[in-house]
């Protein structure tokens, strides 16, 4: 008699096989990766101080000296502050802002846009690393200077703009006084009160203005005369000649003036173009040679402009805005945000917004960064970005990367403002994205040499 | 009239006892007819069983054996054949006793002057032993003899004896139908003698008993003639018959038929198994039960021995006249066998398999299961609902029936395991869903690294952070879980279901099978009582506490 039972070990290996997938399933998911990747990222946010109530990242500046790069991050025109952080070295910059006292001191009304001074002229000396940041009262009533040293000057302004500032501190009005300067160690700060219609610069050095006179007919009379600016350097040289360009974006007009270095001025001429020309303004070396070159965006296009061309143009008292006067191979290029193929989000990206130039890959060039704050990034509308061109000769003008910050919020309008702070022999790019009250430094470039970027740009 | 109505009622009278009487008498006949067949098979056995230890040497042992068989059966050849055994132990005394007795019972023997020859050769042995003894002498007086000598021993008797097997007397039985008729024995004294005929002289021929049926006689070894002569109206019959020593021979004569019947005694190896004689469709009731012996007529029969569990055997065999013959067969078991499974355990209900194949449903309360399959290893599977499912390799055996009592053991719940798994592939799930967003997490961080796009405050890494520890925690909980699930699912304190073998049984002989009313009913009875259609009946009960009406039924 035999009886074998053979029940229950399928079951049993059934059961047994359920263990496997899950045991196998049990892995680690690191946590600490993520604590790898954000480390060293290549964009670093600003921290906005509490101090600042309203805006933040509508303008911005840098400025650098020796090899402490300083920049400033502006608040609400007119109505705000601006806090300024220490850069330092390398990449390693402090996040958290080493003075927000920047316009804060009633009254001051804070520019549009700002300046950066390697080297400011006080009232008794120079200053080092200081932002002219708007007009107000300061021991007298002019352009409002802070520097790093926490000092505060003003230097004075021209009557109209006097009137219009008193006007304004008498009537407790806001009122905005636009403000650009060139990258030189001793800049010449240009400045404007579109209100008063009136616009003036500081030669190199000077603490006294001249006033910047248009023939009669030109389109002078608009409130948005002087609305943008920049000033384009003939070389390094603290005695070097400047075009002074001021814009009048509602005329499409951008006026321009030259200067030898001295006090004196000429209108050499006025830039006129489609639709919103000369809504944003920029400067810098984007070509080969020595000088700085203009940057004028439009509603659509961005437009590069040799400056040496610019500043070789002759006194002139016509009113005729355009191109025409403009030397054969003036206009180095121009191209819109479609010009690429690769690029995508064009529609009402407000392309052009802000314009700067900027040598992010430390080759003695410029490229042109535009602001594009209305661009749509990753499905949030309106977050913003920068596109960087690099147009070093003509029709070689292409489409180099887009940048924008990695957790972009609908609504973060990055690129309403740019700088270049220059670190390390390159320049990084320094955007404000006021809608959602951000800025950013962003360390590297597509165009940087393996290697050649620090930790950041690995 | 009264006379003729007395004369009317006793003639009906007479009549019924007349038929109570035969009806008595017919019982009477059949029942010493039965029972002297048995006691003839039971003095046969007790022959035999004697001879046998006489012829192996155990001449102690075979005189045990005949003196109980004849305190039970008084026959005179259990007597002498004690005698014998006696005398081949030298035991004088009881050997003349004996052969005294036989001599004292049975005076008329054919060989009752050998046996007195026998007896005065013993008594002569025996007063010899005593003369040649030395007297018995008593030490008494004296003292000075010297130490005493022990007496020698009496000197052995000798026995003159040329016993040998064939030394044993036999018991041979005569009956004639009708009893009473004349019997003549003739003893051939001569071996080449002719054979004997009536009315001759028949040299080499002696006449050793004339008597009358039924005789029991006891002869010795040797060939006989037996003549039934002419009664009343039947003619006279004839059979010769040859005598062994220490058996029972039977010789029967139907004088109707003017012959005498043979002898056949059926044996098999299996005892009781049914025997018909020339009825092969077995239309009559059965000849008798293995071992069984009978007289029966001389010729040709055709024997059927047929037993449950067996292979049916038919055999000829060839009977003469007055003989005596021995058929001995062997069965061979059928070549299947039947498992009769019931449930040890509470299961309801049972499902049998053999061979993966269904062999019927046993419920509870019902008689066990009869399931038939060839001999031999057979996978059994039986399964019920909520129990463990039996398996097993059972040897059916050849033509026997193997009890199996099968204990189910109820399947040990999987709830709690079930749950754990349920819960442990949820939250797997979720690990995996969060492990998934994680690694989609890093690699768009990653990728905004390597394009320049990524902030040190990004919200992604955060999500991710948080994605990744509910990931691990989440494949850890599910490996809880997935373990404790496993683990209930292997576990089974329970032991498996079982099955316990009886000793296999044989078939049920239908023709020995118990009285009906003794009988549990088989499922065809269940069957057929549970067909019965379904009735309503309405019962008017009352009692001290009421009255009403009680409706009762069944479907």
């Amino acid at each position: 008699m035999r009886a074998v039972s053979l029940g229950g070990l399928g079951a049993r290996a059934l059961r047994a096989a359920l263990l496997g997938p899950l045991l196998l399933s049990v892995t680690g998911c690191s946590w600490s990766r993520f604590d790898d990747v954000t480390d060293s990222s290549p964009i670093v946010l600003l921290e906005k101080p509490g101090a600042m109530k309203q805006g933040y990242g509508v303008s911005v500046a840098a400025v650098r000296r020796n090899d402490d790069v300083e920049v400033l991050v502006g608040g609400g025109v007119g109505v705000s502050r601006a806090a300024a952080y220490q850069l330092g070295t390398g990449e390693s910059p402090s996040t958290t802002t080493v003075d927000s006292g920047y316009c804060a001191s009633a009254p001051c009304f804070l520019s549009s846009s700002l300046a950066g001074f390697a080297n400011a002229p006080g009232p008794d000396r120079d200053y080092p690393s200081c932002f002219a940041v708007g007009a107000g009262t300061s021991a007298t009533k002019g352009l409002i200077f802070r520097c790093a040293d926490h000092s505060e000057f003003a230097v004075a302004i021209p009557k109209p703009a006097q009137d219009a500032l008193d006007f304004a501190l008498d009537n407790a009005q806001s009122d905005d006084f636009p403000l650009a300067a060139d990258r030189t160690d001793h800049p010449s700060l240009l400045a404007s009160s579109p209100s008063a219609r009136v616009a003036w610069f500081y030669p190199s050095s000077s603490n006294k203005f001249s006033q910047l006179v248009a023939p009669k007919g030109a389109a002078i009379d608009d409130d948005s005369f002087g609305k943008t600016l920049t000033v384009l350097p003939m070389g390094d040289s603290a005695g070097a000649g400047r075009v002074y360009a001021v814009g009048v974006p509602n005329q499409n007009e951008v006026l321009l003036w030259k200067s030898e270095g001295g006090r004196d001025s000429a209108y050499i001429g006025c830039l006129g173009g489609t639709a919103g020309f000369g809504r944003a303004l920029a400067s810098g070396k984007v070509n080969s040679d020595a000088n700085a070159d203009l940057v004028v965006s439009d509603n659509v296009n961005v437009h590069v402009i040799d400056g040496r061309a610019l500043f070789e143009l002759p006194e002139t008292t016509t009113t005729e805005c355009g191109f025409a006067a403009l030397p054969s191979g003036a206009l180095l290029d121009s191209f819109g945000c479609g010009t690429d193929k690769n690029l995508s989000g064009c529609a009402d990206s407000e392309f052009g917004a802000a314009l700067a130039v900027g040598d992010l890959d430390g080759d003695g060039d410029g490229e042109v960064i535009v602001g594009a704050p209305g661009m749509t990034v990753r499905d949030n509308s309106a977050a913003g970005a920068l596109l960087v061109y690099d147009a070093e000769s003509p029709n070689d003008v292409q489409f180099v990367d887009a940048k924008f910050i990695s957790s972009a919020e609908q609504g973060d309008q990055l690129g309403r403002a740019l700088a270049t702070p220059s670190i390390d022999g390159r320049d990084i790019i320094l955007a404000g994205a006021p809608g959602n009250g951000k800025a950013a430094l962003f360390y590297c470039s597509a165009l940087l040499p393996a290697g050649a970027g620090g930790p950041r740009c690995p | 009239m009264s006379s003729g109505f007395f004369s009317r009622r006793g003639a009906l009278l007479v009549l019924l006892l007349t038929l109570l009487l035969a009806a008595l008498a017919e019982r009477a006949t059949a029942q010493p007819e039965a029972s002297a067949g048995k006691r003839l098979e039971a003095i046969r056995a007790e022959m035999e069983k004697g001879q046998g230890l006489y012829v192996s040497g155990n001449y102690a042992g075979a005189a045990a054996v005949f003196e109980a068989g004849y305190a039970t059966y008084p026959y005179s050849a259990f007597l002498f054949n004690a005698g014998v055994c006696y005398q081949k132990l030298n035991d004088v005394e009881h050997a003349l006793a004996k052969f005294k007795e036989y001599a004292r019972v049975d005076p008329n023997a054919p060989d009752i002057a050998k046996v007195n020859q026998r007896i005065a050769t013993l008594e002569a042995a025996k007063a010899a032993a005593a003369v040649v003894a030395p007297p018995e002498t008593s030490d008494a007086g004296v003292a000075d003899a010297g130490p005493p000598t022990p007496p020698p021993p009496p000197p052995p008797i000798v026995l003159p004896t040329s016993d040998d097997q064939n030394a044993m007397k036999s018991l041979v039985v005569i009956e004639t139908e009708p009893d009473g008729a004349p019997l003549r024995i003739y003893s051939r004294t001569d071996a080449s003698a002719q054979p004997f005929q009536i009315g001759a002289t028949n040299p080499g021929w002696k006449e050793v008993l004339a008597t009358h049926a039924p005789a029991n006689l006891t002869l010795d070894v040797g060939h006989y003639h037996v003549v039934v002569e002419k009664f009343r109206d039947f003619n006279a019959s004839e059979a010769d018959m040859d005598v062994s020593p220490g058996h029972v021979h039977q010789l029967k004569a139907n004088l109707s038929q003017g012959q005498f019947m043979a002898f056949l005694r059926v044996s098999a190896n299996v005892v009781g198994a049914h025997v018909w004689v020339d009825d092969q469709k077995k239309q009559h009731p059965e000849w008798g039960e293995t071992p069984h012996g009978e007289l029966i007529p001389g010729g040709v029969h055709v024997v059927l021995v047929e037993v449950p569990g067996f292979e049916p055997l038919l055999a000829n065999v060839n009977l003469q006249h007055g003989e005596q013959k021995e058929l001995e067969v062997r069965l061979a078991r059928v070549g299947y066998g039947v498992l009769r499974i019931d449930s040890a355990s509470s299961a309801p209900m049972i499902k049998v398999r053999i061979d993966d194949q269904p062999k019927g449903i046993w419920r509870s309360g019902e008689d066990p299961l009869d399931a038939r399959s060839d001999a031999g290893p057979h996978k059994l599977t039986v399964t019920s609902d909520d129990r463990k499912t039996f398996e097993g390799m059972i040897d059916v055996p050849r033509g026997q029936v193997l009890p199996l009592h099968v204990t189910m053991i109820p399947t040990f719940p999987r709830g709690p395991a079930w749950t754990q798994a349920v819960i442990g592939a949820a939250v797997l799930g979720g690990a995996i869903y969060a492990g998934i967003e994680s690694n989609r997490l890093h690699d768009q961080l990653v990728a905004d690294r390597q394009g320049g796009s990524l902030e040190s405050s990004d919200g992604r890494a955060t999500r991710g952070k948080i994605f990744a520890i509910g990931a691990d925690a989440g494949f850890t909980i599910a490996g809880v879980f997935a373990a404790l699930a496993t683990y209930n699912f292997v576990r089974d304190p329970l032991p498996e279901s079982s099955i316990r073998p009886d000793k296999p049984i044989e078939f049920e002989d239908p023709l020995k099978a118990r009285p009906l009313s003794l009988r549990a009913p088989r499922r065809a009875e269940r069957v057929a009582r549970d067909a019965e259609p379904p009735f309503l009946e309405l019962t008017p009960q009352a009692s001290s506490a009421g009255a009403g009406l009680f409706l009762g039924g069944h479907f």
